[in-house]
């Protein structure tokens, strides 16, 4: 017993996990270094030989799989953008409703602003210009508020004793004049219009020098009143203001502004005077910056 | 591995890789695009191993580049990396989870899309570094929807293996 042979177990070359690590280990570096190689090849000759070929052919033969699959597909695809383009569509609708809302804005904003360009730049002609009566300065003002009905002749404007606006300053916008200050409080002040019944203006006729008094008169035209039958005024005449012709009795609007032209002349057998009616240079109603004609020295 | 296990496989990455390439490569959502044949490659790999997810991934690589006219071996060399590094986690013990498709999933994304901006950027191609980033959440969502279906249906084309074929099985603690 003692002197028989022990039979040895066969020793086996790898244990199976390791064998197994062995061969996963293989594949993986084999297949990357194919990778690797079909990456070198491909690249170097993109367009041309064995491979292209080769890839060009099994492209063709996946096409009809492709196809395919493409085919069956397309009633998703065609759902799916169905979907996709009116929710787009809305949005975008949306959006653009909303842009056309804001350029409406800014159109009317810019048509605004360059009315209120035209006004200033009449009114600054206005100012600079050799008519405009030398002892007065001008306070330019926006006009805050505007008459309110057929029966309101009065605006108001942004600037007021504290800019030197004085109670019955003249006031004037790029046209002519407006009328004349009634009320003045620290910052704003109330101007009544040409057209209010108790604003009267002597007025000149520029061509013929003719002088009457101007005013509202029945149905709200403005009337050129106390011409006598035997003057001549012309339509089309232009009207300015009279001045001051006694230094004891100051008139409240200096010489030479604006106020409109001659649009009818009429007379009656009955009546003393000429019935001038007259259309004035100014938009009273919607005149956005006026110019208040302050006296560089206090009248006494 | 059976004969009939393998060509189920074949299959299964053939039509991932054709559906791939003709419908999904063409859904594009906030700049990603769901990749329906990574995710295959991931649930063949975690339920057959490392050799069976390398090989998968490099032959369906193959076949996205051939199909594309694409740079040969490109897609061939992520994808077989891919799944061999899948494969080896589906070779523990840690594959019976439940999140693992989808931790798989979710990491094998993210190297995916960067393995492919490398290779591009080696070879000098176009590699936009800023949008593969600026996608990579909604791939990994994207991806993540198609896992449980796809999961679902790998699992029950191929049985799971028995014990005894994992032999190089790791057991994965905590």
């Amino acid at each position: 017993m003692l002197a028989s042979s022990v039979q040895r177990s066969k020793p086996t070359p790898y244990p199976s996990k390791a064998r197994s690590a062995l061969i996963r280990r293989a594949v993986v570096v084999l297949l990357v270094i194919v990778a690797l190689a079909l990456i070198t090849i491909s690249f170097r000759s993109p367009t041309a030989g064995a491979l292209h070929d080769i890839q060009g052919a099994g492209s063709t033969a996946l096409r009809p799989f492709q196809i395919a699959a493409t085919r069956v597909a397309q009633p998703f695809r065609d759902a799916y953008d169905y979907f996709a383009n009116a929710s787009s569509a809305e949005s975008e609708n949306t959006v653009l409703k909303r842009r056309i809302a804001e350029l409406r804005l800014e159109v009317l904003h810019n048509r605004e602003l360059a009315i209120k360009a035209q006004q200033d730049e009449r009114l600054l002609h206005l100012e600079q210009g050799s008519r405009f009566p030398a002892d007065y300065q001008a306070v330019n003002a926006e006009v805050t508020s505007f008459p309110s009905g057929p029966f309101a002749h009065n605006i108001e404007i942004a600037a007021g004793s504290s800019s030197g606006v004085r109670l019955n300053s003249p006031v004037v916008s790029g046209d002519g004049l407006v009328g004349i200050v009634t009320n003045v409080e620290p910052q704003t002040a109330v101007v009544t219009l040409l057209t209010d019944p108790s604003t009267f203006v002597a007025a000149r006729d520029l061509q013929t020098q003719i002088r009457g008094m101007l005013h509202t008169g029945p149905g709200g035209t403005l009337i050129l009143d106390q011409v006598p039958k035997a003057l001549r005024v012309r339509v089309g005449d232009a009207l300015v203001t009279d001045g001051t012709h006694n230094a004891r009795y100051r008139d409240l609007y200096p010489y030479g502004i604006p106020i409109g032209r001659v649009s009818h002349v009429g007379a009656t057998d009955t009546a003393p005077f000429l019935q001038v009616q007259v259309t004035p240079f100014a938009n009273l109603g919607s005149t956005d910056v006026v110019g208040v004609l302050v006296p560089k020295k206090p009248h006494r | 591995m059976t004969v009939g296990d393998g060509v189920k496989a074949a299959a299964l990455l053939f039509v991932a890789a054709v559906a791939q390439v003709s419908i999904f490569s063409q859904v594009h959502v906030f700049g990603a695009v769901p990749d329906v044949l990574l995710v295959s490659i991931v649930a063949l790999a975690l339920l057959r191993g490392s050799v069976v997810g390398a090989v998968g991934g490099f032959f369906a690589g193959l076949l996205v580049d051939t199909a594309t006219l694409g740079t040969l071996g490109l897609t061939s060399l992520v994808l077989t990396l891919a799944g061999y590094w899948i494969g080896r986690y589906g070779e523990t013990t840690g594959r019976d989870r439940a999140h693992a498709p989808f931790l798989s999933v979710a990491v094998v994304t993210v190297l995916y899309q960067f393995g492919l901006l490398v290779v591009h950027f080696v070879l000098g191609e176009s590699a936009p570094a800023g949008a593969v980033v600026r996608s990579l959440i909604p791939a990994i969502v994207l991806n993540l929807i198609l896992t449980a279906p796809i999961y679902a249906l790998v699992r029950r084309l191929l049985r799971p293996p028995a014990r005894d074929e994992l032999s190089a099985e790791v057991q994965l603690l905590g």
